[in-house]
């Protein structure tokens, strides 16, 4: 289904409002400063769909800092079946070894994507890896990985916004929502 | 780029006795997470002699997190004798770990990966690949579970047996096709 030309009718209730989104993320960035004071920090942000996240929360952290970025394919994607295997589609572009680095997630639900990045990234030599991420699903997790710093706990529903998207749409929108299944959902046949 | 480990190759004579346990197959290989099918029996009810009346066999354990998976795709008011198995184990065999992947879980995880399409094919009844072992009917509500823990003791399933139970479905996963 095409998504409205208001993207906003997609969404049947709005979860976490821009105000919110803002005061946890400067929350988030408080904290993760006071942890890492003294010290430096690379960000590493997992495209797409942690791009606004990474970048209103490296505003808010007042440590020097390096940023990379990371993107892996997924499951049912177009590397799906060329391989059968998670590939990392674009590496860190400088190396991490003996540095402390900061995993930044948009949302975590299964835990697999996650659990693949912080092997793949531990094989690099960092001093450390911490984890945080803007959403927390518990509810889907199949990997159990401590989470460092998480800025909500979302229920068990299909989120957009914010970064997240359904079908590479809605990304843009300003607020956490969720999304109306006549969204995703093929209409019944008669 | 060093990338982790490679998984295992594709296992041929892995079975499956549903499309939707082939799925999480595949996605399991996908992120390189080691999974095994049916590796134990739990036996979760008795009789006075001590003869096993009823016993559970969790779809997949995954040996890095200690975690067996049951995955469903039943409506969710059809799983109450799977819920019961559920936590019958859990008050059995307290140390282990087991997550129930329910209908809209899985449903969740096609659509988080754009396969929402494939839903109802890989789902209930229909996902199916053929007729199971009837499955055994005694109501949980008549077991009490007081004095069982000493004999609380899962078997590991044998070869023959596991294959028996799964040989079914082998070619579906093998061709890695989400048709089933």
């Amino acid at each position: 289904m095409k998504p409205s030309p208001d993207m906003k009718q997609d969404v049947a209730e709005i979860l976490l409002t821009e105000e919110e989104i803002r005061a946890k993320v400067a929350e988030l960035g408080a904290r993760i400063t006071a942890d890492y004071a003294g010290g430096e920090l690379t960000l590493v942000s997992v495209l797409k769909g942690s791009l606004p996240f990474m970048a209103d929360l490296m505003r808010q952290i007042d440590v020097p800092l390096r940023i990379d970025l990371m993107e892996v394919s997924s499951y049912g994607g177009a590397a799906t079946e060329s391989s059968g295997l998670v590939r990392i589609l674009k590496d860190l572009s400088a190396p991490i070894d003996g540095r402390d680095v900061l995993l930044v997630e948009d949302i975590i639900d299964t835990g697999l994507t996650l659990n693949y990045l912080l092997r793949y990234l531990r094989g690099k030599n960092p001093r450390s890896i911490k984890i945080c991420a803007l959403l927390n699903k518990p509810a889907r997790r199949l990997v159990e990985i401590p989470i460092d710093y998480i800025g909500f706990e979302v229920p068990d529903r299909f989120v957009v916004g914010y970064g997240l998207d359904y079908g590479e749409v809605y990304r843009n929108l300003r607020f956490v929502g969720v999304l109306r299944p006549e969204a995703y959902e093929e209409p019944s046949q008669p | 780029m060093s990338e982790p480990e490679a998984p295992r190759e594709p296992k041929p004579d892995y079975g499956f006795a549903h499309a939707s346990e082939a799925e999480l197959a595949r996605i399991l290989d996908f992120y390189q997470v080691a999974w095994e099918y049916e590796p134990q029996v739990f036996p979760i009810l008795w009789d006075l002699e001590g003869n096993v009346l009823e016993s559970f066999a969790p779809d997949f354990y995954l040996p890095d997190m200690d975690l067996f998976v049951e995955i469903t795709t039943l409506q969710q008011r059809l799983v109450r004798k799977k819920n019961r198995k559920v936590r019958r184990l859990r008050a059995l065999y307290p140390h282990v770990r087991i997550k129930l992947f329910y209908a809209r879980d899985f449903r969740a995880l096609m659509l988080k990966y754009g396969r929402a399409a494939l839903v109802s094919e890989l789902s209930g009844t229909v996902g199916q690949f053929a007729p199971g072992p009837v499955e055994e009917t005694i109501d949980g509500s008549a077991g009490d579970l007081s004095g069982l823990e000493s004999r609380a003791v899962p078997e590991r399933r044998s070869r023959s047996a596991r294959r028996r139970a799964a040989r079914r479905a082998a070619a579906a996963y093998a061709a890695g096709s989400p048709s089933v």
